[in-house]
Formats: structure tokens, C-alpha cells, sequence
């Protein structure tokens, strides 16, 4: 079992740190943003902890919060403009943005190290820290979820209309998820500087965007355990995959294709609904033949 | 104080969908909103609930002026409304539906949700609990737990009443609440509704059914090409040649 542990421990890292990713953007998918900046914003947040570490020697404590903070300020920053847009069109403009931090790592040469990126960052994460991190945040999550902040958050998901009609303010709540959503990427972002050793620009590109898309897609949207789980099949399936060489990716595509025909809801979310569909029917089946009896 | 809206226009490129719309509600009573098909009902609730901007005129809630306001500012003011298509969160469930229109009432902070405080908690448990006492007074209850898109139409349309009454407004604009509906469920929405109006609730009925209309409004307008062609009691409505002819043709 221990052996076990260490030889996949890599793995383990690598599916906490992708979980983060995943439930950055997983809080404003189920808020009805249509939003894909997360990979810029853990860009951001992994640079900005690998300068504050290297150049000020400050340790991983300080770092992680600080760029979790600059993640939350972006988040917010970014929602204003996107406050008037939708759908698709959010989708575009953050993947615009996504670009731009791309290309700001790039050529920001004296701060960022341009191509060649940043080295020799101290590494301060270890397993134990992923996991406390990931606790952290799924305990937050959790407890909005239960609360009212979820309850709106899936209102406004499927028709903010109605929200608003209630009295619920659509762009304080839209706001409030680009910022969880920018904390949660700057978090992760700083642990992942602090873990690999070494941070460049094209490692927050499209590859990274999709895999973190793809991880809320295949495991759902609502339930927090959703993305966690999407981030599991994504990390651990090309190693199941392995003797499949090249084509591993094939692999993802099919998974992800099979997913969004049987389960549109996502691995979690859809089970959920399956065993609690079966289980108000058995409740209230018997309710609705007593009825009958009676009349 | 009353819901007052007064000389109320839009036009969409050459059609005047409402133009000089006048009317009041107040507290307590039940009037009505009558006309035929594409006489600019919906639009003219869509208006006053500010999904659509106002071109003239003014919509004032209580003496609070609303007509520059948004969705969420006229919510905010104290008017509610259900929608002639119901529309309910379909994923969510018919308990679900209701506390959101109850999540404006929790008190506690963002902190105890996001730290997941007793505070939080209690709140979502009195909400659940008055959810339900909504719930039992639409005859509800024993749908609480069931998906909403998997409920019959008439029940979908009572639990949209039940959010739109859970928000505590002081006017509540019901679009063809009993589409869908036959005579002895529309009985029973007869009492519902008196029992709002005695709470104290002003309620603007828009209807198809004349049956309906007449068993509990006082007052009813006529709306006809987006103007307002009659208005008066029952007996005065049915006895104007207007509203004839704007129903029978002439």
C-alpha cells in the first residue's frame, strides 16, 4: 500500500493540483457564467507567487495567500466587463484573456523570464499541503453550496430571469462566483509553482483550458464533488491508457463524447439524479395509489 | 399607496404594443386584466416589471418610483409575478423553487455561508420550514421533494404562485395563473387568491377566462391593441360595447 502511494505519488499531486483547477472553474459554470478564464487567472497566480518567493524569499504561506488574493482581485476585475456579456460570448472574451496573460508571460521578459520562463523556484508543496488546500476550498465550496449563495448560484444557472424576478441581484451573485473562481485559480496557481519547480508560458495554453473544461463536463456541475472526480478521470485515465501510446488522447475524447450522450449532466450530477429519481419514486408512488384508493 | 402606473407607452419599431396604459392596484384587491390575444398583456406586465424599458409614462410602487428600474430593483420594490409560460428552475426541486423565493429573507452573512456557520444553517432550515407552510397552502406538500419539470402543468403553475407569494410582496401580477387548469383546480386557485388579498396583497389578475375574472375581481381593464378600452366592474364590462366588439368583432 505504501509502496503503492509512493510510486503513483506524482500522480496524486498532479490529479489535487488539477481538482483545484477543475473547481475554479466549476463555481462559475454552475453560476451561469460562461467563463474560461481560470488558466489565466492560475497563470497569474503561479507567477505572481514564484516572484514574491523568489525575489523576497517569502515562503509558500505567504505566497499562496497573496496570489489567491490577486487571483480574487482579477476575478473581480474581469467581471465587470463580462457583467454584459453571455453565453458564448463570455466564452470568447475569456478566452481572449487567457491569451493575453499568455502573451504578457511572454514578452514581460524582466519579470516573467519570457520564454525560458522561471527556474529554481523553491519547492515548498508537498502532498500533505495539496490535500489540506483541496480540503480547504471543498469545505468553503460546501458550505456555499448548502447555503443560500448555491441555491442561487443554481437559479441563476438555469434562468436568471426568474432570479431577478425574485429580487436577487444577478450581477452581485455573477461577481461573487468570478471571484471565488479567481481566489481558488490564484491558490492553486501559487501551489503549483511551488510544487513543480519551474513555470513557463505555454504551459496556461489551450491544453490546459480544455483539460480543466473537460474535468467540470465529464464529472458535473453541481455537486462540488463533480469536478474533483472529472479531475481524477483526466489525471489517472491516460495512465490507465498507457499501453495505448499516442493515442491515449483518443481515449479522453471518446470518454468525454460517451459522458455528454448518457450522462449531459456529468459522472456525478447525473448519478445523483438517477438514484434520487428512484428514490422519490419508491416515496411516492405508494402515496400517489393510497389516493386512488381513497377517491 | 398603490401600484400606479400611469400613461405607460412602448412602442416596438411601428407597433405601439402599450400606449398611455393607465391603471392602479392597491392593497388588497384583486382587479383585473382582460383582452384578446396579442393585446399587449404580457407586455404591459413585462413593462411594469421592468424586463422591458418604459419609452413615456411612469410605474410607482407605494409612491416609489420604479420606471427606470430593473428586474431586481421592481422585485426589490415589492412586486412579484409569475410568467404566462411557467418557468421554474426544471432541474431543481418543487422545495427548491420555493426558498428561492425565500433567500432575500436569510439574514445571515456571507461569512457564515462560506464558513458554513449555525447561523447559515438555521436560516436554510426556517426557510425550508416556511417553504413548506407555503407549500401546504397551494396543497403542495406531498410534491416537495419531486423534480420540477416531472410535476403535471397545473401543479408546476402553483408552485410558481407559491415562489412568487414567498417573496412577501405587496403586489403580485399573476399571467394566466389557471391556464392549464380545470374548473375544480381553478376553484380552488379562486380561494388561494382571496386569501392574498386579505393578507393584503394587490393583486393584478391577467386572464383569458372570463368565468374566472368575473368570480374575483372587482375592477377589470380591458386592453385592446396595447390601449386600455374599458375598465370597471364586472357588470359595467360586459355591458360595453367596446369590449363586444373587441371580443365578438363587430
Amino acid at each position: 500500500m505504501i509502496n503503492f502511494f509512493y510510486a503513483y505519488q506524482p500522480l496524486i499531486d498532479f490529479f489535487l493540483l488539477n481538482a483545484g483547477f477543475a473547481l475554479s472553474q466549476y463555481i462559475v459554470l454552475r453560476a451561469g457564467v460562461f467563463s474560461i478564464a481560470t488558466v489565466g487567472i492560475v497563470s497569474i497566480g503561479a507567477y505572481s507567487a514564484a516572484i514574491v518567493m523568489k525575489s523576497l524569499g517569502l515562503s509558500i504561506w505567504i505566497a499562496a495567500p497573496f496570489s489567491a488574493l490577486v487571483g480574487l482581485a482579477v476575478g473581480l476585475l474581469l467581471s465587470v466587463p463580462l457583467a454584459r456579456l453571455r453565453g458564448p460570448y463570455q466564452a470568447i472574451a475569456t478566452l481572449a484573456f487567457v491569451q493575453i496573460v499568455a502573451a504578457v508571460a511572454l514578452y514581460a521578459e524582466p519579470l516573467t523570464g519570457g520564454a525560458l520562463g522561471m527556474n529554481d523556484i523553491p519547492k515548498q508543496v508537498s502532498t500533505l499541503g495539496l490535500v489540506f488546500a483541496l480540503a480547504f476550498v471543498l469545505y468553503i465550496l460546501g458550505s456555499l453550496s448548502r447555503s443560500r449563495i448555491g441555491a442561487i448560484f443554481d437559479a441563476l444557472r438555469q434562468d436568471e430571469a426568474v432570479a431577478g424576478s425574485l429580487g436577487i441581484s444577478i450581477s452581485f451573485h455573477h461577481a461573487l462566483a468570478f471571484a471565488l473562481s479567481g481566489a481558488i485559480a490564484g491558490l492553486f496557481g501559487a501551489l503549483q509553482a511551488g510544487y513543480i519547480y519551474s513555470i513557463e508560458p505555454h504551459q496556461y495554453g489551450f491544453v490546459m483550458l480544455t483539460m480543466t473544461l473537460a474535468a467540470v463536463i465529464l464529472g458535473g456541475r453541481r455537486s462540488i464533488w463533480g469536478p474533483v472526480v472529472g479531475a481524477a478521470i483526466m489525471t489517472f485515465l491516460p495512465e490507465i491508457a498507457r499501453p495505448l501510446a499516442e493515442n491515449r488522447l483518443l481515449l479522453n475524447g471518446l470518454l468525454l463524447v460517451v459522458v455528454i450522450i448518457f450522462l449531459p449532466r456529468g459522472v456525478v450530477d447525473g448519478l445523483i439524479a438517477l438514484v434520487r429519481r428512484r428514490r422519490t419514486s419508491a416515496v411516492t408512488w405508494p402515496a400517489e395509489s393510497s389516493k386512488e384508493v381513497r377517491t | 399607496m398603490s401600484l400606479t402606473v400611469s400613461g405607460v407607452s412602448r412602442s416596438f419599431g411601428g407597433v405601439e404594443a402599450a400606449q398611455d396604459v393607465s391603471l392602479q392596484v392597491d392593497p388588497g384587491r384583486i382587479v383585473g386584466l382582460i383582452g384578446p390575444n396579442g393585446a399587449g398583456k404580457t407586455t404591459l406586465v413585462n413593462l411594469i416589471t421592468g424586463v422591458l424599458r418604459i419609452d413615456r409614462g411612469t410605474v410607482s410602487v407605494d409612491g416609489e418610483d420604479v420606471t427606470a428600474k430593473t428586474i431586481v430593483g421592481v422585485a426589490r420594490a415589492g412586486v412579484s409575478r409569475t410568467f404566462q409560460n411557467v418557468r421554474l428552475l426544471t432541474d431543481s426541486t418543487v422545495l427548491e423553487n420555493v426558498t428561492l423565493g425565500l433567500a432575500q429573507q436569510e439574514h445571515s452573512s456571507f461569512l457564515d455561508c462560506m464558513l458554513g456557520l449555525p447561523a447559515a444553517q438555521r436560516d436554510r432550515r426556517a426557510v425550508r420550514d416556511k417553504a413548506m407552510q407555503i407549500l401546504a397552502d397551494v396543497g403542495m406538500v406531498e410534491y416537495a421533494h419531486r423534480i420540477a419539470s416531472g410535476l403535471a402543468y397545473g401543479h408546476q403553475r402553483r408552485v410558481e404562485i407559491a415562489r412568487a407569494i414567498a417573496v412577501k410582496p405587496k403586489y403580485i401580477l399573476l399571467d394566466e395563473p389557471v391556464a392549464g387548469m380545470n374548473d375544480v383546480e381553478a376553484g380552488e386557485m379562486i380561494q388561494l387568491f382571496k386569501s392574498f388579498a386579505e393578507r393584503g396583497i394587490g393583486i393584478l389578475l391577467i386572464e383569458h377566462n372570463m368565468r374566472f375574472v368575473n368570480a374575483l375581481c372587482e375592477q377589470i381593464y380591458v386592453l385592446n391593441t396595447g390601449r386600455i378600452i374599458a375598465d370597471g366592474t364586472p357588470a359595467e364590462i360586459s355591458q360595453s360595447p367596446d369590449v363586444i366588439a373587441a371580443y365578438l368583432g363587430t
